[in-house]
């Protein structure tokens, strides 16, 4: 027996000997209750939207400092995130660690050192039987705003199994068995909600909107907190988790969002589905790209005198060059056709 | 986990009980197994109960059809005379005159009554009954997020002899407010739901698991699945509805309200005036940009979506009490909402919220003959029910609720409406005005007061509020006009029509409206189920002035007219009631 399961069993067994006081003890945690009793650890995410993409989310706190565990969805990777807490303070947030083979990332409330949240304890998250009752909570569809609570929905735990599924050109990449709940949670901006049993109780962290890969049904799966424990931990702990870019094709060699970003001072739209045109999102200052006169929403056409179809075509188009190479990008600006010069760094 | 398995919770009710016990918990229910009866007791209890309630409130819920047997949604019935309430996008594509089907089987003919097209709900009655079976009413504001609710209707029109489809879920929030979307259809104040909504959901009623009716579905948010169900379903609560069943039964296109001033949401999180209308109740009570509402309607306010809720859920022209603090402290007044749309024909909606022919996806297409077939001639008695007028939807219901307010006054005053001689009556002054004393005197065309010997002369035809006495503004039109609706004449004023119902402030009863117009002036008349006469009156007579706000006590006989022996009179900045007590009327 795990050690974690003995009081709840002790009380048990204590109170079994008097049905009423059994019958009490569970009145006491009535949804409702329950529900409020969760609602202060879920933030509201807010971030940039791409096309069909949309520009928010739900996270759940996990520590007292303000740490925040969602998925690592576009919302993440376009940066510019801000959260509100149950309490419609509105704060910025960073990403201090994320993994691709979780699908997660650790955030970071900027609050002043003395703020104390409210949290989910993960080493207090538990694995449910098949066929238990659990609630979902998520800002879908942002119903809720500033100190709304969000929305809940209620299911059952319907399977335990791996997931073969795809958003786009992305594929879901946990290995391990997630739970699949006939709740539907497949829903805008329900990515990184919270599932607990119904007692509050931590079980899983609701995941994006993609498709199972054989029945192209869009898939309502949480990934279960048991999993990602040990992930969040060590990013916690100030280990660091490799953060592959999300988007990174196979095979073919390619310049990555992050070298584009740290060499060129560049940020693609991101690569959310497939061909994603190359659009410029965003230019930092004082940056090669920024010197070089690229600007935001520059559409890239022509590298030299290839064609570039997508963003992971230009990613890879650019692999080809040495560093100190020239290079003339083509961009189409506001319907103009503008040239750039630039010397590969 | 362990304890969870007995918890008599939803999901319980799914799987053997047995599946989600550890082998350490069976050990624990066999040996204390009183309790494994009860745990068992209770979950075969809720599910009977469950049973007997959708048995009980089945017979109330309404699917609603075009009378070409075209279209359709949900509706709930609210009383024994069939006063039915479904949703304004499902009743507006049917016509004046529509198909209900009973869970009885039993197909009733309906007439449209009373629109909200910006609330989105219709008010249908059901004929051929006065003893139909009714939704009990519940209380909206005490649902709470986790609570289970039940929805029941016809979705995808699946059951053709009108047995309704239960969904069952829970609130996922309370209080959401949802934009009017590419339309005016505005959801404030509503009940999100987990319950599974579709197409033909629509006007259908929400239930609590007691069975009181509780809300009406009538909205979802739809994405990528296209129009069915996404786990976020919003219900119009039933406390909104209950704030314009009276409008919509007097066949109005109901309208909402707005305030004359705007709101936003601090970074404090305070919520403060952002604009006032110069021309408003608010600001003559001493509203101002960047003060902070504390609270509007007796709600406090996180939000301005809060206050945008909270304005939502109450009818053109209510009267609503606003909290606010500026420098000087807190201040209390009263506002009254101005139209928001101020429809003078139903709306057309959007292409895309327009009730589909919804069919079961299981069943082949219909032939296409059956569409378009000509709606079948209407009986005469059926006809007579419906009147088109400009600015009502069916003013036939108002023609029978003016007359049901109009008729008992009439017979009241019946021989006491001589409509030329003059009334003459003294008044006197109570509480800090115990001093003064007046004479009034009210004629058909003119109306004069002479107060402690200083003289008012009102003229009835156009009327100046510089030349009503300032300690009683308003008093002298209202007279004129309580005159003429006294001489119980119809062609008195140049427009009058019932106008549902409302809390009255400050008297803090639900009474009927009736308004009547003549020129630039409209009164409210209120009405309370005690007496044929009105209890109180406000007046319009001038944008940018304060109405003239009466209120009528003690009616008698008095001399040779029927006329109140207390009038009271709300003015000033603090909205002071002074009372003034009436003599004998003298007819000359």
């Amino acid at each position: 027996m795990q050690p974690k399961t003995v009081i709840p069993l002790l009380a048990f067994l204590m109170f079994s000997f008097n049905g009423a006081a059994t019958q009490a003890n569970l009145d006491a945690q009535s949804p409702t209750e329950v529900l409020a009793m969760r609602q202060p650890v879920l933030v509201k995410l807010f971030g940039a939207g791409i096309g069909n993409l949309d520009s928010y989310g739900t996270g759940v706190i996990v520590s007292k400092d303000g740490h925040v565990l969602t998925v690592w969805n576009h919302l993440v990777s376009t940066g510019f995130l801000t959260a509100v807490t149950a309490d419609g303070q509105k704060f910025s947030v960073e990403a201090i660690g994320t993994s691709s083979e979780h699908d997660l990332a650790v955030l970071k409330l900027k609050a002043r050192p003395e703020d104390v949240f409210p949290f989910i304890d993960l080493s207090k998250s538990i694995d449910l039987e098949v066929g238990a009752s659990v609630y979902g909570f998520s800002n879908m569809f942002r119903v809720a705003s500033g100190s709304e609570p969000v929305s809940v929905v209620h299911g059952v735990i319907a399977a335990r199994v791996p997931l073969d599924a795809t958003q786009g050109r992305w594929k879901f990449p946990v290995k391990s068995p997630v739970w699949l709940i006939d709740a539907i949670t497949n829903n805008s901006g329900a990515a990184g909600g919270l599932l607990t049993d119904v007692q509050g109780t931590p079980v899983g962290l609701i995941g994006r909107e993609i498709r199972h890969d054989s029945s192209r049904t869009w898939v309502n799966y949480a990934v279960p907190l048991t999993t990602l424990r040990p992930i969040v931990d060590s990013i916690l702990s100030g280990k660091k988790v490799e953060s592959k870019s999300p988007d990174a094709a196979a095979d073919i060699p390619m310049i990555s969002d992050r070298q584009l970003t740290s060499r060129f001072g560049l940020t693609m739209l991101p690569n959310v589905v497939d061909r994603t045109p190359a659009f410029v999102d965003s230019v930092a200052s004082n940056s090669l790209a920024e010197k070089s006169g690229l600007k935001r929403s520059d559409l890239i056409l022509l590298v030299n005198d290839d064609v570039i179809t997508s963003v992971t075509d230009f990613q890879q188009r650019l692999a080809t060059f040495r560093a100190g190479q020239r290079v003339t990008l083509t961009v189409n600006r506001n319907e103009e056709l503008v040239a750039i010069e630039l010397r590969v760094p | 986990m362990a304890n969870q398995t007995s918890l008599p919770g939803f999901g319980s009710l799914r799987i053997p009980i047995t599946h989600a016990l550890s082998a350490c918990l069976v050990c624990a229910f066999a040996l204390f197994s009183s309790t494994r009866v009860l745990a068992q007791q209770s979950l075969v209890d809720r599910q009977t109960a469950r049973i007997e309630t959708i048995k009980r409130i089945s017979p109330s819920v309404v699917c609603v059809m075009a009378s070409s047997g075209e279209g359709g949604g949900s509706g709930v019935l609210i009383s024994a005379d069939g006063y039915a309430i479904s949703n304004y996008h499902v009743t507006s594509g049917s016509g004046s005159f529509m198909k209900c089907g009973l869970n009885n089987g039993k197909l009733y003919d309906g007439v449209i009554v009373g629109i909200d097209p910006t609330g989105d709900v219709a008010l249908v009655q059901l004929q051929g009954r006065t003893d139909f079976d009714f939704a009990e009413q519940g209380d909206s504001d005490q649902v709470r997020a986790g609570d289970e609710v039940m929805a029941l209707g016809n979705p995808f029109l699946l059951a053709s002899d009108f047995t309704p489809t239960v969904t069952y879920g829970i609130a996922s929030g309370v209080r959401r407010y949802q934009y009017p979307a590419n339309t005016f259809l505005e959801y404030t104040d509503c009940i999100q739901i987990d319950a599974s909504i579709n197409p033909g959901n629509s006007g259908g009623p929400l239930f609590d698991i007691g069975g009181r009716w509780i809300g009406i579905n009538g909205r979802a948010s739809f994405e990528k699945r296209g129009r069915v169900n996404s786990g976020a379903a919003y219900a119009i609560s039933v406390n909104q509805v209950k704030l314009f069943i009276d409008h919509l039964k007097c066949g109005l296109i109901v309208d909402h309200g707005v305030a004359d001033f705007t709101v936003e949401t601090s970074s404090d999180g305070d919520v403060v005036v952002s604009q006032v209308s110069e021309l408003s109740d608010a600001w003559r009570r001493g509203l101002r940009p960047r003060a902070k509402v504390l609270s509007f309607a007796g709600r406090s306010l996180r939000s301005a979506n809060d206050f945008q809720n909270i304005l939502g859920i109450f009818p053109e022209g209510t009267r609503l009490p606003l909290v606010w603090r500026d420098k000087d402290g807190n201040h209390e007044a009263t506002i009254r909402l101005r139209p928001l749309h101020a429809f003078q024909k139903a709306p057309e909606l959007p292409e895309e919220r327009k009730p589909k022919q919804e069919k079961n996806p299981d069943e082949p297409d219909e032939d296409s003959e059956t569409k378009g077939a000509t709606p079948e001639q209407l009986p005469a008695e059926l006809k007579s029910l419906f009147i088109a007028r400009d600015g009502f939807c069916n003013f036939h219901f108002n023609e029978v609720r003016q007359k049901e307010i109009l008729q008992p006054l009439k017979d009241r005053v019946a021989g006491k409406a001589e409509s030329t001689a003059a009334w003459q009556v003294g008044l006197a002054g109570s509480g800090t005005d115990s001093g003064l004393t007046g004479e009034l005197a009210i004629g058909p065309g003119v109306a004069g007061l002479k107060l402690n010997g200083t003289p008012y002369l009102q003229n009835a035809s156009d009327p100046k509020p510089e030349e009503e006495p300032p300690q009683f503004p308003g008093l002298l039109t209202a007279m004129l006009q309580l005159r003429k609706l006294l001489s119980g004449d119809a062609a008195a004023f140049t427009d009058q029509l019932a106008m549902g119902s409302t809390l009255h402030l400050p008297l803090r009863q639900t009474v009927q409206v009736l308004v009547t117009r003549e020129g630039l002036r409209t009164c409210r008349w209120y009405f309370s189920d005690a007496s044929p006469l009105p209890v109180g009156m406000d007046l319009e007579y001038s944008q940018g002035i304060d109405e003239a706000r009466l209120l009528f006590e003690d009616w008698q006989d008095r001399g040779g007219a029927v006329f109140p022996g207390r009038i009271g009179v709300i003015s000033g900045a603090n909205e002071e009631l002074k009372w003034l007590t009436t003599g004998e009327v003298t007819v000359k």
